[in-house]
C-alpha cells in the first residue's frame, strides 16, 4: 500500500482512535517506525483525541496495583523488616514500604471441579514452580480456605499471618496460618464484603503467635488478588 | 482536573526527574495522575480487573520510556494517557473480552431516545476540540466517541448503531477528516 498523504492521514486518525485494528494496524506501525512524517501525524492526532479524555470521571485504583507496579520494576529489592515504629502506621505508608520487601506478585486462575468457591486464587513466587498456596473462599458457608501446598515454614520465632487488604484503610488480620496443611478460616460479614470488593489478601512476616497489635508490623511477604470463578 | 499550565510544568518536572529513574518523582507522578488515568482505563475496558492491568502496564512503560517523551507528543499527561489508553485497548483485543460489566452501558446503547452516547460525554467532546464534534453530523460524532471512549470496533459499532459495517467505517473516516480540516482552519 503506497503511503499517500490522504492515507496516512486518515490511517493515523483510526490508529489513534483504535479502530484500525489486526493487520492493518500493524502495517501502520511499521510505517510509523519507518517514517517520521507519519508519526508527526500519529502525534497529532493524540494530542487532538486526547483532549477527549481530560473530561472522564477519575477512579481511585486499589493500592495493589501500585504494589504490583514496583514489584515489576524493583523485583530485586531484600527483604526488610519495617522499623519499629511501622505498627502504628496507616495502611497506605506501610503499604509502600512493604512492597520493596513484597517477593512476588502473581496471580493464575485456579480451576475448581465445583461451582460453589466464588473466589479463588494462588500465591506464587517466581522461584518456585508450585504455588505456595492455593486460595478458595466459598460463598456458601462464607469460609476461605487456603491449602499450603510448596510453603515452607517462616524463619524461626516468626509467623505468617494473612491478611485481607481492604480498596482503603487498614488490613484485617484473619489469622496466623500455618504451613503443610489446610487453614480454614470463617469469614465475619465484613470481612467478606471487604474481601470480595478488594479481592486482594496479602501475606506478611511477624512474631511468632501474630502481630501484637492488630495491624502489620513486619514486611509483606505476598500479596495475591482473588478472581471470581 | 490537571489541565493547567502550572500543573503539567509540574508533570513535565515529575517526568524529567523519572527519566532520570527518580523513584520518588515516579511515585508523585503516580499519586497525581493514577486516578484519572485509572478513570479512562475503566471507561474503556468496563471492568476492573483489566482496567487495573492496563494502568499497570502504563506504568511500567512510563518508567522505562519516560525519556522518550518531547512536546511533540502533546501534554505530559496526554502522552501519559494516551499510552494507557493505547494499553487498555491491546488488552481489550488480546483477550476479546467484551465489555461483562458493562450491561448498563449496552442497554443505554440500545436505548434509541437518549442516543448511544451519554450526555456528559457528548458535552464533554463538544466542549474539547474548539466546538469542531459540533460540525459533525451525529452519527459521525457519535461512532467517533464512541471509539474513542468505549473502544467498541467497527462490528461493535456498527451494531450499536444498527448499520452495515462499510457506512460505520466510512462515517468515522469522514468524521475524523472533517474535524481535522476544521481544527486546522
Amino acid at each position: 500500500m503506497k503511503k499517500t498523504p490522504e492515507r496516512i492521514e486518515s490511517l493515523a486518525a483510526e490508529y489513534v482512535l483504535g479502530s484500525l485494528k489486526g493487520k492493518a494496524r500493524n502495517r501502520f506501525e511499521r510505517w510509523m517506525m519507518e517514517s517520521g512524517r507519519v508519526r508527526q501525524e500519529v502525534w497529532y492526532w493524540e494530542e487532538k483525541l486526547g483532549q477527549l479524555g481530560d473530561r472522564v470521571l477519575e477512579r481511585e485504583p486499589p493500592e495493589s496495583v501500585w504494589l504490583a507496579i514496583q514489584h515489576r520494576l524493583w523485583p530485586q529489592q531484600e527483604k526488610r523488616p519495617a522499623p519499629r515504629q511501622a505498627a502504628n502506621r496507616i495502611w497506605p505508608a506501610w503499604g509502600m514500604l512493604a512492597t520493596a520487601a513484597a517477593l512476588v506478585l502473581a496471580v493464575m486462575l485456579v480451576q475448581q471441579p465445583s461451582p460453589e468457591p466464588t473466589l479463588s486464587g494462588a500465591i506464587v513466587q517466581s522461584d518456585v514452580s508450585d504455588p505456595l498456596w492455593l486460595v478458595s473462599e466459598s460463598g456458601r458457608d462464607n469460609r476461605l480456605r487456603l491449602r499450603s501446598v510448596a510453603a515452607t515454614s517462616a524463619e524461626t520465632g516468626k509467623d505468617y499471618e494473612l491478611w485481607i487488604v481492604p480498596d482503603k484503610g487498614d488490613p484485617l488480620s484473619l489469622g496466623v496460618i500455618p504451613v503443610g496443611d489446610i487453614f480454614q478460616v470463617e469469614l465475619t460479614d465484613e470481612a467478606r464484603e471487604t474481601l470480595s470488593q478488594s479481592r486482594t489478601l496479602a501475606i506478611s512476616l511477624e512474631p511468632r503467635g501474630g502481630s501484637p497489635t492488630g495491624k502489620p508490623t513486619g514486611p509483606i511477604l505476598h500479596v495475591t488478588k482473588l478472581y471470581e470463578l | 482536573m490537571i489541565n493547567t499550565e502550572v500543573e503539567q510544568e509540574e508533570l513535565m518536572t515529575l517526568l524529567v526527574a523519572v527519566a532520570r529513574s527518580d523513584r520518588q518523582a515516579f511515585q508523585r507522578l503516580y499519586e497525581r495522575i493514577a486516578a484519572r488515568m485509572f478513570g479512562l482505563c475503566f471507561k474503556l475496558a468496563g471492568q476492573q480487573e483489566l482496567a487495573e492491568e492496563a494502568l499497570q502496564d502504563a506504568f511500567v512503560q512510563i518508567w522505562h520510556h519516560a525519556g522518550e517523551y518531547h512536546s511533540d507528543r502533546g501534554s505530559p499527561l496526554s502522552w501519559m494517557l494516551t499510552i494507557a489508553r493505547y494499553r487498555t485497548l491491546d488488552l481489550m483485543r488480546a483477550r476479546t473480552v467484551r465489555r461483562t460489566a458493562g450491561d448498563e452501558r449496552l442497554e443505554h446503547l440500545e436505548d434509541p431516545r437518549s442516543g448511544p452516547l451519554d450526555h456528559s460525554l457528548r458535552r464533554a467532546g463538544a466542549e474539547q476540540l474548539t466546538g469542531c464534534l459540533d460540525e459533525l453530523s451525529d452519527v459521525q460524532r457519535d461512532s467517533i466517541l464512541l471509539s474513542y471512549y468505549r473502544g467498541l470496533t467497527h462490528d461493535e459499532l456498527a451494531q450499536a448503531l444498527s448499520s452495515p459495517i462499510g457506512t460505520v467505517k466510512s462515517w468515522i473516516r469522514r468524521g475524523l477528516m472533517a474535524l481535522k480540516r476544521c481544527l486546522e482552519r
